[in-house]
């Protein structure tokens, strides 16, 4: 007796199990297939995207800032000393020559100050004027707002003599340069 | 003439049976029916065999009809027919209304002609079905003929009556002293006697197959309608002793003999005085209505099993049995109590036919005589052995009963099995859709290198901007100092400015990004006593620290602001009393005369930027 039992056992349950098995492994296996696949992709994608909103995002502060680097570029481009004598004299122009003299300007060859320890080129500038304190500050403020590359090295106040107002002003730039 | 027919349509054969005894009768076909194309799963392979089995599942009703594995004498409705011989008796039994009812008429000229068959057992079903019944059990009450064949004597042991009782189904021939039968034309079945001291363990009752094609062909029957026929065929007399326990009272402490009256044999148990069955012996009639030898066998028997005087218990089986017996043993055996037993009256059943009542009906609850003997007939079923059963190669041709339970769990667990696969299947795919409608899916690789290439094109033009924005940074302008000289000493403060020296220079520190620088003030002057608390106030880390933060405010130049980024501010304010002071009345004095201010003064200051600060000089050239 029990004739059928094995038979029933066999392909009523045991095939049906292993074949679900195998399907459903199958299934799986593809699955896990594509979800390696989609992982890599999606960290690509990931970089990708993350890389486009730096890039946006860069790129916009750059857009706000590229009108200043190409003028600064401009500038730089510029032979300094000729630039800070040009200016000089634009700004000269609007104030009272009675208060503003230059009485030196010269252009040491050694790299000092703030050149010194950069790798970027730069030049030095020292320029004397005789004038008056508020006159100069104002020349300062305009030559120094026109050439933001001309960082102050050395600056020297002194009186001119004890019964006038005028003072003797000694500034020494290092200037950046492309 | 012949009595009319009893109530419950037993119907009169024209004559007296041909061929009574151990050969079959009928050696025509039965009624022919579509038999199951289903074969012996021993001559199939595992896949046909399991093909089958589903074919078994699907195409009948074996799976949730119980009945296809039950006895018939278990079922609630059942069909008894009695065969004595003259006549054959069939009543339905409905075991949930404990009723009996008339059954279908039945002759030899019935079960002889299959056109006449076949209409008769349609209407079986049919009445089977009208009654609500899920199967019918058919129960063959065998009462014309009755024969005994003795066991071989060397297996005369007790022990071994189980293994007796198989082997006479399996290999009747293995335990019959008789070594010449033939299997295939009777029935064997062995009968215990448990009676002390009794000479053998037992017999064996023979019955012919004259009935197992009839049988068969209600098997079938059941089988092509999908309805459970479960047959059963028992020994009339084996039932009718089974059923003593109801109706006989013997006398304590005595022997006492059964006579069996039937149409064809009379049938004689011996029981002793424990009402153990001693011995069973038949004496076929041969035409006449009773055996010549009877008086003689009796007695004889008696003396052999040394009964003095047993008690005779009559039981007429027959609707035409000689009913003078009991007068002439009451002559022949003057000093023995003779009794006619008559089984308690029943609606529907004859009382010459009690054998369909004891067989369905449960052991009584108060039995009248009680013995281990009858107590076995019907527990260890012994009365109620099966004689005609399907044959085992049919038996084996369908699965069991818990074959067929098994196949119809796998059933559904196989549905559980693929709904979780496609359910599984499902939320792969859909887990695959989702990924495949992503945009990640249908990225193109070559788009990410190119926005690498234009984000490192980017990050250069934003180095070289960061690094402009750093060299250009206010980190030292001249016109931001002047306005921190002028606040430093504003106008009639009481101090004098001699000497202004202002210096702006990197550290010193090779191999690093960025560099931090110093900055310092170095300051002469002259003050008057009213400056002096200026100075004071000036020579403090907060009173320097207030100066830068007011110059930070108000040039808008952080290069001031003390309290950002890494740096720090020292001051030092050195006084002096003025050599050349010349004390003159403050009217008379100038704010440009030196000689007027009776202190000098000496300021330094420095303003420490580390490399760490946000003013902090780049190192490398642009990019």
């Amino acid at each position: 007796m029990h004739l059928y039992r094995q038979p029933i056992i066999l392909f009523g349950i045991v095939l049906p199990v292993l074949i679900a098995t195998a399907i459903i492994g199958g299934g799986y296996l593809l699955k896990s297939q594509m979800v390696t696949s989609f992982d890599n992709k999606q960290k690509t994608y990931k970089t990708y995207e993350q890389g486009r909103l730096a890039g946006l995002e860069i790129e916009s502060q750059i857009t706000r800032q590229r009108h200043h680097l190409d003028r600064w570029n401009e500038q730089l481009s510029q032979e300094t000393a000729s630039a800070v004598a040009t200016n000089l004299r634009k700004i000269a122009e609007h104030l009272p020559g009675k208060e503003i003299q230059q009485t030196a300007f010269e252009r040491p060859n050694a790299t000092g100050g703030f050149g010194s320890a950069a790798a970027q080129k730069s030049s030095q500038l020292r320029i004397a004027f005789r004038g008056t304190y508020r006159t100069l500050q104002r020349t300062f403020l305009e030559l120094e707002t026109r050439m933001p590359q001309l960082q102050l090295q050395d600056f020297q106040i002194s009186p001119y003599s004890t019964q006038s107002s005028l003072l003797n002003f000694q500034v020494t730039y290092t200037a950046w340069e492309n | 003439m012949r009595p009319a027919p009893p109530s419950g349509r037993a119907v009169s054969l024209a004559k007296t049976h041909p061929l009574r005894g151990f050969l079959p009768v009928r050696t025509e076909p039965l009624p022919s029916f579509p038999l199951a194309t289903f074969q012996p799963p021993a001559s199939l392979n595992a896949l046909q065999q399991f093909d089958q089995a589903c074919s078994i599942l699907r195409n009948t009703t074996r799976a949730s009809n119980p009945a296809w594995y039950q006895d018939a004498l278990e079922l609630n409705f059942q069909l008894h027919i009695r065969p004595n011989g003259p006549h054959i008796s069939a009543f339905y039994w409905d075991g949930k209304k404990s009723q009996w009812s008339p059954g279908p008429s039945f002759t030899e000229e019935i079960l002889g002609d299959a056109a006449k068959l076949e209409p008769v057992l349609t209407e079986l079903l049919r009445h089977a079905r009208a009654h609500g019944a899920s199967a019918l059990g058919v129960i063959l009450h065998i009462a014309d003929e009755f024969a005994t064949t003795e066991l071989k004597p060397e297996l005369n042991n007790p022990a071994s009556l189980p293994e007796l009782r198989e082997a006479a189904i399996s290999d009747p021939a293995s335990i019959l002293e008789d070594s010449s039968i033939l299997a295939a034309q009777a029935s064997w079945r062995v009968l215990p006697y448990p009676a002390a001291g009794s000479e053998v363990i037992g017999t064996t009752v023979t019955v012919t197959r004259q009935y197992e094609s009839l049988l068969t062909t209600l098997r079938q029957i059941g089988e092509n309608a999908n309805f459970p026929i479960i047959t059963q065929a028992l020994s009339a007399p084996l039932v009718a002793l089974m059923g003593l326990a109801q109706s006989l009272v013997p006398t304590p402490d005595k022997p006492f003999v059964v006579i069996l009256q039937y149409p064809w044999f009379t049938a004689l148990a011996f029981f002793n005085e424990f009402a153990d069955l001693r011995l069973i012996r038949t004496l076929q009639h041969r035409g006449i209505r009773k055996p010549t030898n009877f008086h003689n066998a009796l007695a004889t028997t008696n003396a052999s099993l040394e009964f003095v005087d047993p008690d005779l218990f009559l039981m007429p089986l027959g609707q035409d049995v000689d009913t003078t017996l009991d007068g002439t043993l009451r002559a022949r055996f003057t000093n023995c109590r003779i009794e006619v037993l008559a089984p308690p009256p029943l609606d529907g059943i004859p009382a010459w036919c009690p054998e369909p009542v004891i067989a369905a009906s449960p052991p009584p609850a108060t039995p009248t005589a009680t013995s281990h003997t009858l107590s076995i007939l019907r527990e260890d079923r012994w009365a109620l052995q099966d004689f005609l059963p399907t044959p085992r190669e049919i038996v084996e041709i369908y699965p069991d009963r818990s074959e067929m339970r098994l196949l119809r769990w796998l059933q559904l667990a196989r549905v559980a099995l693929v709904l979780t696969t496609v359910l599984c299947l499902a939320y792969f795919t859909m887990g695959m859709i989702d990924m495949i409608r992503r945009p990640e899916w249908a990225f193109d690789v070559l788009q990410a290198s190119a926005i690498k290439g234009r984000l490192a094109k980017l990050n250069a033009e934003r180095q070289k901007v960061d690094h402009w924005n750093n060299l250009l940074e206010d980190r030292s302008k001249a016109w931001v100092n002047m306005e921190s000289l002028a606040r430093l000493f504003p106008e009639n403060g009481g101090m004098l400015v001699k000497s202004y020296l202002h210096s702006a220079k990197p550290d010193s520190a090779p191999g690093q990004a960025k560099v931090g620088f110093i900055k310092e003030w170095k300051i002469l002057g002259f003050a008057r006593d009213e400056a002096l608390e200026t100075l004071n106030t000036l020579n403090t880390r907060e009173g320097i620290a207030a100066h830068f933060s007011e110059i930070a405010r108000i040039t808008g130049n952080s290069a001031f602001a003390p309290n950002i980024g890494n740096r720090n501010i020292t001051i030092n304010v050195r006084t002096q009393e003025n050599n050349s002071f010349k004390p003159v009345p403050l009217e008379e004095s100038s704010t440009a005369d030196e000689s007027t201010y009776p202190f000098t003064f000496d300021l330094t200051i420095i303003q420490r930027f580390e490399a760490t600060d946000p003013m902090a000089l780049n190192v490398p050239k642009a990019p």
